[in-house]
């Protein structure tokens, strides 16, 4: 309970912050529309009190967080309609991006980390620890580009392959996204399986000559995997993150894209809404993980 | 301790780029923004890199880029750990409500993901390297002041320990004047991994195009610009990405080694 | 070991994802690539090219354009008379026309179309300027519309023919209003507005009662059940969405792409020449140093325009040489800019008194020769920016470009006038489309240009010039006299490049170069 508590503190900051930051954003946005040509001196000054921008700034804030309760998200300013339809529009993309990424970083940090925790000294174990290490260090952006060409190289020579290319599918941008986040899971996996390993009964069950087969090493990540769980949370919405650039990359529409966009022609309403639904979404995935490690970490020691 | 092929390798890596970048103007004399001759020349046409679509050379571009993306990462990865020792030093010589607040106000600002808090500055200042600088910086820097907190936490409680075995109560005042001292290496190692998520951060923005100025050559706008040439020209990606890469493996080797060098090497508690 | 057991496991998921590609049904639907995102879509008041691409099929207009000679030809009006003095143009209206909600068309909704395009409240932002001096409109009876003007207006036929001015149902501009009516359009045309949702898609299907085509339509079309547009605002992405099928048609393709396309065997490459303004930068004559005639014609001859056009077009444009294209009736053809000529430029900059410093830049009275350029985001215009900023480095300027994402941030930029050149051009086929640039109280006059002269030829020409001869005469004066100022440094002539799959047949644009006839396209060769 007391991390819901902190988890909305936090939210609060965090949603201060951006109002705050945005009205302090070069140039006010009405004029800018004035110049633009998409408004009229009186239909400016009318926008102007609609949105309450001739209030003093703490009246704005707290018409905004009231706002903010009724579910209003305010207005494009460029097309006039609700920030939160804008949104939910492009929502829908993002989140299977990100699901399928999920699912990818979860397969790939798994293997990974279970190879490198298993087989620690061997050539393989070590390869597979390194590989995590350099899918987590490398930036997104460049996770995307070698994906991208190597998928165009494979498909020149394979044409059968073109259709995975294609921005409907999900395969390619998943992939990205899930490798250049499967790192930081291996890590986890892999030193729990470490620890784990060295625990006296696995170590009584080695020194018997049990080798490190499948059911070994079951045993050993079976602890290890609710941690992992919630591991696997809090990536979720470190992907969100990474959503922008594999968009971009993978020519995606998506909250990352419409983000980009947003700023650039500066529509503030629409970079609001996103900015507070980022932090909604991280701070209830950490609330979530840090509860769901909460409940399971009694029963990670184990009682033999 | 014997150093892994790894790290000589990272080692020379990060000399050989640091040196190359910094004496560019000695290694080339192309212009960065001149064409030099027809575009999307290979570099066995046109050494040592070829030419980038509108014909100017490579290998010029991807030294004063190196230039750019090395200093700008450095410069916010310092602000980051200047004002999270800082903090994270101030909290610590306060104590009890200022620690807390610390903690609470990191985790308000590490709320909103890094590359969102970035684009948020980028819309309230604009694009451009200086803004790119300060995102990450003020990004990077409350993470870097919660660790520098546990790693000054850990400093204490250990000089503490020391402190009262081998001198006595005396001590303890003598421990917390060399808190910091103490804490240097582990700050180090921090500083070290926070260079190499600076850079990525760095090179993910200006690979968005945030950059500013469009003629500038940088590793990571080079990398998006080379997207259109995937195929008919892919050298133009490898030498910013692989750049980009060996750069941050390397620092994170190297502050990996450090991490491990210290770790019972350094004495807790210093000389009087 | 574990790997072998995960293998299955990574396969599956791999299949899963793969499949996760939904199917078009072929057949029926035209998959058609737009490459801007434009934040407006209402043709009657939003300016962009890209809206006309798929609106076109969606509405009719008052007449139409012979594709090749540009000739007026009967479209919703069937016949036409203009009064003695200009002023007065009748038009007869055909019967039978329905809106795609099932409503009659007839002369009253021509008044409501045009009054909707005047009003102030709706701040059109072309078709308002493509009526001139328009006063208002008249429906005599159900099919008969006079539309009155305060002066002559040749280019009013012209006009009449694009999109901006096709005939929208009034009941549903009514009930949507001007912001919402750009989801719901309702236009008489061969193909039916079904949804747009901003950046993802604009989907048209066919409309069965189409019994109305005029002559410019040579098939028995429309013949998609539904052709849906998709955004590619990234060229690196243009080339690669034709290929893997994603796409049928799709323009802008970058030209070295575009000869990689053409030559695999299923794949056309059209080029289309568009009239117009070709891509070109305005001076300000405002702001110093471009202030100075000479430092303007100095710049311009500092650039080697030859090499720029054939590094980033290639093969497929050629270097503009005035302030229109050279495909339009009125670009003059013995009035070309200056040659590249670097050392004319460095003598010219020298005696208007801007001298070379030791680091190879130039000042005058401790004022360095400081350019910025402000830049449109699309269109190679960031490309191309470059090249002339390394041009301009090279005889001794600093050179700062600041790049606009989007026309209105363009337009505010000009407003705020930090700016020594700012590229901007339109599109269009009648020349009149260079007053609101060039005369001293035009909307779009970005280089605070001054000249009675040139106002005078310029509204000569769109008001009492008595012939097309005429008038292209005196569009040749105002060629003359704008490089003879050194107003603009044209750059080339656009020519869109479209690939198309050769699944899809029978591609023909209008007149206007960027529009498809989309009623004309069918499945097959």
């Amino acid at each position: 309970m007391r991390r819901l508590g902190t988890g909305l503190l936090t939210l609060w900051a965090a949603v201060t912050f951006a109002f705050f930051a945005l009205r302090l954003a070069a140039g006010d946005p009405i004029s800018s529309l004035l110049s633009q040509g998409l408004a009229s001196p009186e239909q400016a000054d009318a926008l102007r009190t609609s949105l309450g921008l001739d209030s003093p700034l703490p009246v704005q804030y707290l018409r905004f967080l009231g706002g903010l309760t009724r579910g209003e998200l305010g207005r494009s300013l460029y097309t006039q309609r609700s920030v939160a339809a804008t949104i939910a529009q492009q929502a829908g993309s993002t989140l299977r991006l990100a699901v399928a990424g999920l699912l990818v970083a979860a397969v790939v940090g798994l293997a990974l980390g279970i190879a490198a925790g298993t087989f620690r000294t061997s050539l393989f174990g070590r390869t597979a620890s390194s590989l995590a290490g350099f899918a987590t260090a490398i930036p997104a952006a460049l996770t995307c580009v070698l994906v991208l060409w190597a998928a165009t190289s494979l498909a020149q020579s394979s044409p059968f392959l073109l259709p995975l290319t294609r921005s409907e599918s999900l395969l390619l941008p998943a992939l990205a996204l899930g490798i250049a986040s499967s790192g930081a899971l291996a890590r986890v996996i892999q030193s729990g399986l470490e620890d784990n390993f060295d625990a006296p009964y696995l170590l009584a069950a080695r020194a018997r000559g049990v080798q490190p087969g499948p059911r070994l090493i079951w045993h050993a990540l079976r602890p290890v995997l609710p941690l992992a769980v919630s591991f696997l949370a809090l990536e979720a919405a470190l992907l969100l993150g990474g959503t922008v650039v594999t968009e971009t990359v993978f020519a995606r529409p998506g909250l990352g894209r419409l983000l980009v966009s947003s700023i650039l022609i500066g529509d503030y309403p629409v970079v609001q809404g996103l900015v507070l639904l980022a932090a909604v979404v991280y701070t209830l995935t950490h609330v979530a993980a840090d509860t769901l490690s909460a409940i399971i970490d009694p029963r990670l020691r184990p009682s033999a | 301790m014997r150093a892994a092929p790894s790290l000589w390798a990272s080692a020379a890596w990060l000399t050989a780029i640091a040196l190359a970048c910094g004496l560019a103007p000695v290694l080339t004399s192309s212009s960065t923004i001149h064409p030099v001759g027809p575009p999307l020349l290979t570099p066995s046409e046109f050494p040592l890199m070829g030419t980038d679509h509108l014909g100017r050379d490579e290998w010029s571009r991807w030294l004063y880029g190196g230039r750019i993306s090395l200093l700008a990462s450095l410069s916010a990865a310092g602000l980051a750990v200047v004002m999270g020792t800082g903090a994270a030093l101030l909290a610590q010589g306060i104590g009890g409500a200022a620690d807390t607040t610390l903690v609470g106000g990191s985790s308000a600002a590490m709320a909103i993901p890094g590359l969102l808090l970035a684009l948020l500055f980028v819309a309230i200042m604009g694009p451009g390297t200086d803004t790119l600088i300060l995102a990450v910086g003020i990004g990077l820097a409350p993470g870097f002041a919660r660790l520098a907190r546990q790693a000054l936490l850990q400093v204490r409680t250990e000089a503490y320990v020391g402190a009262a075995a081998a001198l006595g109560a005396g001590g303890m005042e003598a421990a917390q004047r060399h808190l910091l001292p103490n804490a240097l290496p582990r700050l180090l190692s921090l500083a070290t991994t926070h260079y190499a998520w600076a850079f990525a951060a760095i090179t993910t923005l200006t690979f968005l195009g945030l950059s500013g100025d469009i003629s500038r050559p940088e590793w990571g706008s080079m990398l998006n610009a080379a997207r259109p040439y995937l195929r008919i020209a892919s050298w133009l990606a490898f030498f910013p990405g692989a750049a980009i890469a060996a750069t941050i493996l390397s620092v994170h080797t190297l502050g990996a080694w450090v991490a491990r060098r210290r770790s019972g090497r350094w004495p807790v508690v210093s000389d009087q | 070991m574990n790997l072998r057991r995960r293998f299955p496991f990574l396969a599956c998921t791999a299949l899963l994802l793969a499949a996760c590609t939904p199917e078009e049904d072929a057949s029926t639907t035209l998959n058609y690539g737009l490459t801007l995102a434009p934040t407006g879509i209402d043709p009657h008041l939003n300016a962009s090219a890209e809206l006309g691409i798929p609106l076109t099929s969606v509405y009719d207009t008052l007449v139409v354009q012979d594709p090749a000679t540009g000739e007026i030809l009967p479209g919703l009006a069937e016949r036409w008379e203009v009064s003695a003095d200009g002023r007065d143009y009748t038009f007869h209206l055909r019967d039978g026309v329905r809106f795609h909600d099932g409503t009659t068309f007839d002369a009253a909704d021509v008044v409501a179309n045009l009054d909707y395009t005047v009003n102030p409240d709706n701040h059109s932002q072309k078709a308002v300027f493509m009526l001139g001096p328009y006063e208002l409109a008249e429906a005599v009876d159900a099919s008969t519309v006079i539309i009155h003007l305060s002066q002559p207006f040749p280019p009013l036929l012209d006009s009449l023919a694009q999109v901006y001015l096709g005939m929208a149902s009034p009941e549903a501009l009514d009930a949507w209003g001007p912001a919402e009516y750009q989801f719901h359009q309702i236009g008489t045309g061969p193909y039916r507005f079904v949804e747009y949702v901003p950046y993802d898609h604009l989907t048209l299907e066919k409309n069965p009662d189409y019994a109305w085509a005029p002559q410019i339509y040579q098939q028995a079309g429309p013949y998609y059940d539904r052709i849906v547009f998709r955004f590619y605002e990234d060229p690196a992405t243009r080339a690669l969405a034709l290929e893997n099928g994603e796409v049928d048609v799709l323009g802008e393709i970058p030209p070295l792409e575009a000869e990689r396309l053409d030559a695999l065997p299923e794949f056309t490459l059209r080029p289309v020449a568009i009239p117009g303004q070709p891509m070109q930068f305005l001076f300000n004559t405002a702001r110093p140093p471009t202030n100075d005639p000479e430092v303007r014609r100095a710049l311009i001859e500092a650039v080697d325009r030859k090499a720029i056009v054939d590094t980033i077009f290639g093969e497929h444009s050629w270097v503009a040489e005035g302030p229109l294209s050279r495909n339009m009736w009125g670009y003059a053809d013995g009035v070309s800019f200056p040659a590249y000529d670097p050392e004319s430029a460095q003598r010219r900059l020298e005696q208007a008194g801007w001298i070379l410093g030791d680091e190879g830049r130039r000042s005058r009275d401790g004022v360095p020769l400081s350019l910025t350029v402000v830049t449109p985001n699309w269109g190679n215009h960031p490309e191309v920016s470059q090249l002339l900023a390394a041009a301009w480095e090279a005889i001794g300027a600093e050179v700062q470009i600041e790049t606009a994402p989007g026309f209105g941030l363009l337009k505010e930029a000009s407003d705020q006038g930090d700016y020594s050149l700012i590229g901007i051009n339109f599109f269009g086929t009648d020349p009149d489309l260079l007053r609101p640039m060039f005369t001293s109280s035009g909307l779009y006059n970005w280089m605070n240009v001054s000249d009675p002269a040139l106002d005078a030829v310029l509204s000569q020409a769109a008001t009492t010039a008595a012939s097309q001869s005429d008038r292209q005469a005196l569009y040749a004066d105002a060629a003359r006299a704008i490089r003879d100022q050194a107003l603009i440094l044209p750059i080339r002539d656009y020519v869109d490049l479209v690939v198309a799959d050769n699944r899809a047949g029978g591609l023909a644009f209008s007149y206007q170069g960027w529009f498809p006839l989309l009623h004309d396209l069918h499945p097959g060769p």
